[in-house]
């Protein structure tokens, strides 16, 4: 065994990618080549080919469960018929064998109905998952199966699950794709393998002169490449090197089919998939317009509010020092500045209130009480809310009972007022009550706003104020944005 | 109340003050009143932890703090306010705030009112009046917010008791729950000190309260009927 061929492995062996030009000096061709040369051990080619290799493993297994529909029951003819096989009509008992077989048929077709949408669902999971892990392609998740109770409900659910069947079509359309992505993997093992034709030729073939043997076979895409020379081994090298060069694309476009099938079979459709990304958006909005006030806030507090109160108190430390004796007319615009600023500073902070108050960072209740607090009519507030929600919905709940109780204050007459905040679920309920005298119009300025603001985040306003009163509103928030 | 006030709470000792503000501005601005005005500012931090340290390290008459301090900038300052009068019975708190919350107002005076105060930033530029403040702080006394006491009032559970009092009474009311004294009543009414007498007893007989109470007693009474 001469070891010289070992070492002209080694250094025979990495001619593909790594002697490939260096780089950008050369553009065009020289690049392209480079790229091609450079394909197959890309990261990307590697994780394309890991995803047809697993597709085609689980058409593999969808292969054996439409297998399945006909070999069942055959198989369990035979075991009936003692393990003959299933005999001609002109046979001696056809009486007992055929029923078997239909009622095999018909029970293995029931089988299907009743759990091929659930196992459908359960592969299609596997191949987003395989999807999302090896090629970074989201797919949206199908709808969950309408809830249904019993066994009865649970079998009509499944036969009735549209995106269960959806999701069996789709996993059956995908086995022509299944068979390029085999290719792809028969590709990038076979081409290597065909590569090392010439480095062990000699080790293998160095027999006496005139000893004949069969040709080495090379398998290839076109059929087996009979190798019957030293010379033909360069042959076998050439068709695994094309076959190793073509793998990452064959691959590459063979996932991308496979990804396209899978987002239009069980992806939502574009009107659902556009609702859902509105969804998104509008919810994304929502909470940065409240974080934006939130923070213009926080910079009137930290600038604005602080310059201000400094200003007030080093003017009130000058009107101490000013003294009996001092200018009467300068003491007079000390006092004029001292009481301006005192002013602005109480006005900066109503409207940094209006903009934000800095309390709802601890939370609805404690806003909610000095709201209540601060009312003219006496107010009984109760709140039970066992998780906070979004601070965005905290910010609407604030603003909407700020709102209902400043029209009871105006409108209703009333010598008593209720908050009630409750969250049951995914929702939180605003309740504003009074024992004025009702008549409140949810078609007027004020209540419509309202309704139109929460509707922003798919909230709800319902009016009852009967003529007389007493008056409830009610408003409903989804607990998230 | 132009006179400027010099302000030891016992006489020949100076009051030493910690303050809690994380402006840097307000904060040095008040270093400098509270100096100006004859107190020694033992120290000046930015936030609740630092404050905590410099009152268990230097054991203030009094400790003036910000509400809203770093890292939550939510109620960090109220926090240590309430731990400091756990932890020190010796220092009073005077909470300092651009809002008044009525939950703060009322964790704050949870058990007890004694030796702790709560008023709007605004309140500082009003010299003579803050150092009054600070001072009856200091010596275990109240001083509240004219707008936390409204808050109080309008929150009260007693509404019904409390309208029963004359306009005058719920004025001479509120200024007992902001903590003033019969003499600071009567400056700040411009009425006599035995005018003032005479509403607080008919106060207190109303609410059906113990009547002849000292000062500081006195408005722990009316915070507890307020219910805070």
């Amino acid at each position: 065994m001469p070891e010289r061929d070992n070492g002209e492995v080694a250094t025979t062996g990495s001619v593909n990618p790594v002697s490939a030009p260096g780089p950008s000096r050369r553009h065009g061709a020289a690049a392209l080549s480079r790229d091609l040369l450079r394909a197959p051990v890309t990261g990307r080619a590697r994780r394309d080919l890991l995803f047809c290799l697993a597709e085609s493993a689980l058409a593999v297994v969808v292969l054996a469960g439409l297998g399945a529909l006909p070999g069942l029951p055959l198989a369990v003819t035979l075991l009936v018929s003692g393990g003959q096989p299933v005999p001609p009509p002109s046979h001696a008992h056809p009486a007992g064998v055929v029923p078997v077989f239909a009622l095999t048929v018909i029970g293995a077709l029931l089988l299907l109905v009743l759990l091929a949408p659930r196992a459908g669902r359960g592969l299609a999971a596997v191949h987003g998952r395989l999807a999302a892990r090896l090629l970074g392609v989201r797919l949206a998740g199908l709808p969950p199966v309408p809830a249904a109770r019993g066994p009865f409900g649970w079998l009509a659910a499944t036969a009735r699950d549209g995106p269960g069947w959806r999701a069996v079509a789709c996993l059956v359309l995908k086995l022509p794709v299944a068979v390029a992505e085999g290719c792809a993997v028969f590709l990038a093992i076979f081409g290597p393998v065909n590569m090392t034709y010439p480095f062990w030729w000699r080790l293998f073939r160095n027999h006496p002169p005139g000893v004949h043997l069969q040709p080495a076979v090379a398998l290839t895409p076109f059929g087996s490449l009979p190798v019957a020379t030293f010379a033909g081994s360069f042959a076998a090298f050439a068709a695994g090197a094309a076959m190793l060069l073509a793998a990452p694309w064959l691959a590459r476009a063979a996932a991308a089919a496979d990804c396209w099938l899978m987002r239009a079979m069980l992806g939502p459709g574009r009107l659902t998939q556009r609702v859902a990304d509105l969804e998104q958006t509008r919810a994304q909005a929502v909470q940065d317009s409240a974080a934006l006030l939130r923070r213009l806030e926080r910079d009137l507090h930290d600038g604005a509010q602080v310059r201000l109160a400094t200003l007030a108190m080093n003017l009130g430390l000058a009107r101490e020092k000013l003294g009996p004796g001092a200018d009467p007319a300068v003491r007079e615009l000390v006092d004029a500045a001292h009481r301006g600023a005192k002013d602005a500073l109480a006005e900066l902070r109503g409207l940094a209130r209006g903009i934000h108050p800095p309390v709802l960072d601890n939370g609805l209740p404690d806003a909610l009480a000095t709201l209540a607090a601060g009312s003219p009519l006496p107010v009984r507030l109760t709140t039970a809310l066992p998780r906070r929600p979004a601070p965005a919905i905290e910010t609407i709940a604030y603003f909407c009972a700020a709102e209902l109780l400043a029209n009871a204050t105006k409108h209703s007459r009333a010598n008593q007022v209720t908050i009630d905040v409750a969250a049951s679920g995914e929702v939180l309920e605003l309740r504003v009550g009074d024992d004025g005298c009702g008549g409140a119009d949810p078609s007027g300025g004020g209540l419509s706003g309202l309704a139109q603001r929460v509707s922003v985040v798919d909230g709800q306003v319902r009016t009852v104020s009967p003529p007389g009163g007493p008056t409830q509103i009610t408003v409903t928030l989804p607990m998230q944005a | 109340m132009a006179s400027p006030q010099r302000a030891p709470a016992r006489p020949g000792r100076v009051m030493r003050v910690v303050i809690a503000e994380d402006a840097a501005l307000f904060r040095e601005g008040l270093a400098r009143l509270l100096a100006d005005r004859g107190y020694q500012v033992a120290a000046a931090v930015a936030d609740g932890e630092a404050l905590r340290a410099a009152v268990a390290t230097h054991r203030p008459d009094i400790a003036v703090a910000d509400i809203r301090m770093p890292p939550t900038h939510t109620d960090e300052g109220l926090r240590a306010a309430i731990d400091i009068r756990r932890d020190h019975p010796g220092t009073g708190v005077l909470v300092l705030s651009q809002y008044i919350e009525t939950r703060y107002a009322a964790r704050l005076l949870a058990g007890n009112a004694a030796g702790v105060g709560y008023l709007l930033k605004d309140r500082v530029a009003d010299v003579a009046e803050f150092t009054d403040a600070l001072t009856r702080v200091a010596a275990g006394g109240t001083a509240l917010d004219p707008e936390v006491v409204s808050q109080l009032l309008r929150a009260s559970r007693y509404a019904d008791g409390l309208a029963a009092l004359t306009a005058r009474e719920r004025e001479v009311l509120a200024l007992i729950a902001e903590g003033r004294s019969n003499a600071g009543i009567a400056a700040a009414l411009v009425v006599s000190a035995g005018v003032v007498e005479k509403h607080v007893a008919g106060i207190f007989g109303k609410l059906g309260l113990p009547p002849g109470e000292a000062d500081n007693r006195r408005v722990l009474a009316v915070l507890r009927y307020l219910g805070a």
